[in-house]
């Protein structure tokens, strides 16, 4: 394999050199204590060096507020809008984010594939960086480590001084050319070190989630959660929306959007008629974590989480899904029998 | 609905505030125009009585006048909308309802207080029936906007019941809690675009409390960022002690 060497100081010429061939996406500094992927403007800006964001790549492909189509009450007409490939380098990219996307890419693929989405994946070069694991990554017990570099073009793994750097593919080889950079010493960077841990793998799960449906765990999760959704909005993973028109105020036209969207939310849950189908906090966290470890998986063979902590990092209320997740393991390990 | 519809737009106990706001649609209030008469509102124009299709009611019920003035305000409406934390769900007014209503009035009035009949701040649905809510204080211009359009056009508006997170999360703001702020966010009710934590300031929670709001984990989440039981419970009075009378007894 061939691994070049990236100096820290040289980060920022590196950006430079993706500018210019194609816009650059990549995370950058938003408030004091946040890092969110941003459109580059200054190379210098760049941040490779973070935890998370609080949005995945996600909302390059799905965005939160989607125009769909304007219409015109005047003629009755409408127009749907132009979609545009994203064409761009994701630069920085953590490996459980990439592994979403794949998760996502199924997902809108599958039966009716979702244009708007398939069309703003194309042209993408996935640039990855390596991590260390927070207090909240889990990614290591979903199969995807830290220097994962399946899905992209170029990898890059921290070691001392820089970042190793790996051409994964032709593509990615193509956006490096030109760009000098010496041979990598030899040396391993750092395989990461998770502190939260799934007590077993995807393939002993879903039969543990099954026999968990009527686990008491439900209801003592219900009891700390206030239902802001947050888990769902921020999950690289959670693709649900909702669709809302908005007419100006001449009345004359307006829009329709395409809205990100929860399960933990009571209105998502709530049909014609206003029967709400899971009415209680308690069956919106059992089919939150179901759909991440259960249902998708079932027909996968790959759990729909992919580690990233993000639920667990923005939940104000402390709720774990590893926790959750383990709790039904341990239960289970003592009465596997309770299958419902 | 008619081609044009009728309003008029009241007042109750509250600051006017959101009737300024009505009046701060600067950009859009000639096309309002276009869609509607006005056919009553004090802050803007002479008293007149007539017919209307529309009431926009801003306010709560204070007094037994303000009682019967609702009464005669909805028979004479189509649709009521009430407008304003106050009267949708009785607002900072409704602080007063955590106490005695003869201490409340003494302090307020006095040796004079038997000139002034009071009672317990209520929002508007406590005495009538409401059509639609617009929330907020003063209330959310953006959804006056989507009601306005909505009835114009003869239709049911959308109340928004998620929480104000969900807006913040679509945003992406850093969450005010991790700027080491505590915020009422996570039980109140969004449609605001979470106007207030995009300009870094915290949810005080003017909104309305959430449906089926879960209140004794919204109490651990404060207090586990530092405020004590007390302080978490007066932050959530603030604009929800109505409500939050309502479910103590």
């Amino acid at each position: 394999m061939d691994l070049k060497f990236l100096a820290s100081d040289r980060v920022e010429a590196l950006v430079s050199h993706l500018m210019h061939q194609k816009a650059v996406y990549a995370p950058q500094r938003m408030g004091r204590h946040s890092v969110a992927l941003d459109k580059v403007t200054n190379p210098a800006a760049v941040v490779l060096d973070y935890s998370r964001t609080m949005q995945s790549v996600k909302k390059y492909f799905q965005p939160p507020r989607d125009e769909l189509l304007k219409f015109d009450l005047t003629d009755q007409s409408f127009a749907a809008a132009t979609v545009e490939p994203l064409d761009a380098v994701l630069l920085g990219i953590h490996s459980y984010d990439r592994a979403a996307i794949d998760r996502l890419d199924y997902n809108f693929s599958q039966g009716q594939p979702e244009k708007n989405y398939l069309k703003r994946r194309e042209g993408v070069i996935w640039v990855g960086v390596s991590y260390e694991p927070d207090e909240f990554h889990f990614s290591g017990s979903v199969g995807i480590g830290p220097l994962e570099t399946e899905g992209f073009d170029v990898f890059l793994s921290r070691v001392g001084g820089g970042y190793q750097v790996e051409t994964v593919t032709e593509k990615g080889g193509e956006i490096l050319a030109g760009f000098d950079l010496p041979q990598a010493e030899q040396g391993k960077p750092s395989p990461g070190h998770f502190h939260q841990h799934i007590f077993l793998p995807q393939a002993r799960l879903n039969e543990v989630m099954a026999a968990s449906y009527s686990s008491p765990v439900w209801e003592e999760t219900a009891q700390k959660c206030v239902g802001c959704g947050s888990c769902n909005i921020v999950c690289p993973t959670c693709y649900c929306f909702n669709v809302e028109e908005n007419v100006d105020i001449k009345v004359t036209g307006g829009t329709r959007e395409r809205i990100w969207d929860g399960c933990m939310l009571r209105e998502f849950t709530e049909v014609a008629g206003g029967e709400v189908f899971r009415g209680g906090l308690a069956e919106r966290q059992r089919h939150r974590v179901l759909r991440k470890f259960k249902y998708l998986s079932d027909r996968t063979g790959h759990p729909w989480c992919v580690g990233c902590g993000r639920c667990t990092a923005y939940c104000t209320a402390g709720i774990s899904i590893v926790s959750i997740v383990n709790r039904c393991v341990s239960d289970f390990e003592k009465h596997p029998t309770t299958a419902v | 609905m008619a081609a044009k519809p009728r309003v008029a737009i009241f007042d109750f106990t509250g600051c006017e505030g959101c009737e300024l706001n009505q009046l701060n649609f600067e950009n859009q209030l000639l096309d309002m125009l276009g869609h509607v008469d006005i056919v009553e509102w004090r802050e803007a124009m002479d008293d007149r009585p007539g017919e209307y299709d529309i009431a926009f009611v801003e306010g709560s019920l204070s007094t037994p006048d303000c009682i019967k003035r609702i009464n005669e305000i909805r028979r004479r409406a189509k649709v009521l909308v009430a407008v304003g934390a106050c009267a949708v769900q009785g607002g900072i007014n409704s602080m007063k309802n955590t106490r005695p209503i003869e201490e409340v009035r003494e302090e307020v009035y006095g040796k004079d207080k038997y000139l002034f009949p009071t009672l317990p701040a209520l929002p508007l649905s406590s005495v009538v029936k409401v059509d639609v809510n617009v929330r907020g204080c003063p209330m959310t211009q953006i959804e006056f906007l989507k009601v306005f359009t909505a009835l114009v056009m003869g239709k049911q508006p959308v109340e928004p019941t998620s929480a104000v997170c969900v807006e913040c999360k679509l945003k992406e703001n850093e969450c005010v809690y991790e700027r080491g702020m505590i915020c009422l966010g996570p039980v109140t009710r969004g449609g605001c675009d979470a106007q207030c934590p995009s300009v870094g300031q915290y949810c005080t929670g003017c909104r309305g409390l959430v449906p089926e709001p879960n209140l004794k984990a919204m109490e651990d989440i404060l207090v586990t960022h530092g405020l004590s039981v007390n302080e978490a419970w007066k932050r959530l009075h603030l604009y929800n002690s109505h409500e939050l009378e309502g479910l103590k007894s």
